[in-house]
């Protein structure tokens, strides 16, 4: 096959752009991850949620700009992220990591369930485009994206400003680091960890509705995205929040170039290599995490 | 009067009881001792008194409020400080950030500063260190950080656990000295210690406990005079 180096920049541009919406999808995994050692099985459900509150929001406006919609969708599931802490995962947060597991099953299982029963599994589409715009002379750039991945930077920014320079963010860092010690200095460990499972989900809610101004989607978009994300957790370090954003620029990078040279049905096959082979020989991921 | 009261206080792990009725109080500003063998139950009642473990009977009292169901923080933002065994510390912080969240307490933030300054004076080794990480330091740090962080609670009560375990004698000494600063600036102290020795020499009252329970009390002096104690607890 002939390279092309204008189409190979501009796969890579594309698949950088979307690697850093998938990185924020995974920062929301490995954020709760790293705070309470739960693993959110409803991530997927969720994003695939938010893409609908996206949709909904829109159309129950008004609104032609899914943006609006989409800092509503944000907004909203910082609360339902909270809910589904105190409802589901609090009661089994001291158990065994398969109690919570099921719990946080659960939850996808329930939500699967209402979002088929609601929207049924047909695709649906953010009727809604900025056009394109033109990179480097001839590289051409939806700007959707564009602006999808710097929306994405801006909020990995957000949230590392939030852990290392405000007080309630000092005070998610003192659980992750020690629970019962963080107690005793009189930080009310249950709503901090309540807040982190919310902002966990509110991460993922951010993506899904990014990734909604680029892609149709169905109900069951979630499941891909949700495996994504914990292959951009492990390869930039579970637990490690800011490492998710390099994670999913290398993921992007491999979804970008590998349909150059192979069938698109390969990606995965190295992702999941990839991810199988981190897990072998640096099980804390490239940019270090929770042990 | 006393600031801490606690009333046959029963407690353990899941069926296992460890606390048989253990009625204790402290006086306000006064420097306590609490001593007894391993396994006797020291750290069980500092933890249920904390609230870290639920008391299955009993009360606590503070300042004359009933406080035996509260949460730890809630205990904490009161002025009820606990210095836990094997320090605890937040590792990945610097020793700075572990005193701001030692300052957590609504009431202890107004003192920041006056707190700091007295912390760094009774340790200057902490001063040096500020911005190192936590969990890089010595162990003898480490434990001068968990009483420091202890102190910018500003607490009314501050309970120490094992405050000597792994230390030199050299560290142990410093450490101690410093205790009676903390009476200087009216802070009533408990001190759970496996150095008998030391802990009856330094502080003015002292209770005994052995199988979850109260076995002796009285002051510090007189109880290092004790036939029993000093069989059993001095090795004389």
């Amino acid at each position: 096959m002939a390279l092309d180096w204008t189409t190979a920049l501009s796969f890579l541009i594309d698949g950088l752009m979307l690697g850093f919406v998938f990185g924020v999808a995974a920062m929301g995994l490995t954020l709760i991850w790293g705070v309470m050692d739960v693993i959110n099985l409803a991530h997927g459900p969720l994003i695939a949620l938010a893409m609908f509150g996206v949709y909904l929001i829109m159309n129950f406006l008004g609104l032609s700009n899914p943006y609006p919609a989409l800092l509503l969708t944000t907004l909203l599931a910082l609360p339902v992220g909270m809910g589904i802490y105190y409802l589901a995962v609090h009661r089994v947060i001291d158990a065994p990591h398969l109690s919570s597991l099921l719990a946080t099953y659960s939850v996808n299982m329930m939500l699967m369930g209402v979002m088929n029963a609601v929207f049924g599994g047909a695709p649906r589409n953010i009727d809604f485009s900025l056009g394109s715009i033109t990179l480097f002379g001839d590289i051409v750039v939806p700007t959707a994206r564009l602006v999808a991945a710097l929306a994405a930077v801006l909020i990995a920014a957000a949230l590392y400003f939030f852990l290392y320079r405000t007080r309630v963010g000092r005070y998610i860092r003192a659980v992750t680091d020690n629970r019962d010690a963080a107690e005793l200095v009189g930080v009310p460990s249950t709503t901090i960890l309540a807040l982190s499972f919310g902002l966990g989900v509110l991460l993922a809610a951010f993506a899904g509705g990014l990734i909604a101004t680029i892609f149709p989607f169905t109900i069951f978009d979630g499941g891909r995205y949700e495996l994504k994300s914990f292959v951009i957790g492990v390869l930039g370090g579970l637990g490690n929040p800011i490492g998710s954003l390099f994670g999913g620029l290398i993921l992007g990078v491999i979804e970008g170039l590998v349909p150059m040279f192979l069938e698109t049905s390969w990606t995965p096959v190295i992702e999941f290599g990839l991810f199988v082979f981190i897990l072998l020989v640096r099980p804390t991921g490239l940019f270090g995490g929770k042990s | 009067m006393a600031i801490l009261e606690v009333h046959n206080l029963e407690s353990g792990y899941g069926e296992v009881q460890i606390l048989w009725g253990v009625d204790m109080a402290l006086e306000q500003g006064r420097l306590t001792a609490l001593v007894g063998a391993n396994g006797a139950g020291k750290t069980t009642l500092l933890r249920t008194i904390m609230g870290l473990i639920r008391p299955w009977k009993g009360q606590v009292l503070f300042e004359g409020q009933d406080i035996s169901h509260l949460p730890p923080h809630k205990k904490a933002d009161m002025g009820l400080v606990l210095v836990p065994e094997g320090r605890q510390l937040f590792t990945s912080m610097t020793v700075m950030e572990n005193l701001e969240m030692g300052a957590t307490p609504r009431r202890a933030r107004p003192y920041f500063q006056r707190n700091l300054e007295l912390v760094f004076e009774m340790f200057p080794r902490l001063k040096e260190r500020q911005n190192q990480k936590a969990g890089t330091m010595s162990g003898g740090e480490r434990q001068m950080l968990a009483v420091a962080r202890g102190l910018m609670a500003a607490p009314k009560v501050l309970m120490i656990d094992e405050m000597s375990l792994g230390l030199a004698p050299v560290l142990v000494l410093q450490l101690f000295e410093s205790l009676h600063k903390l009476r200087e600036v009216g802070i009533t102290t408990l001190l759970v210690e496996q150095n008998v020795h030391m802990a009856l020499a330094v502080t003015d009252y002292a209770y005994v406990l052995a199988h979850g329970q109260v076995e002796l009390q009285g002051p510090s002096r007189e109880l290092a005079k004790d036939p029993h104690v000093q069989k059993a607890y001095l090795g004389i």
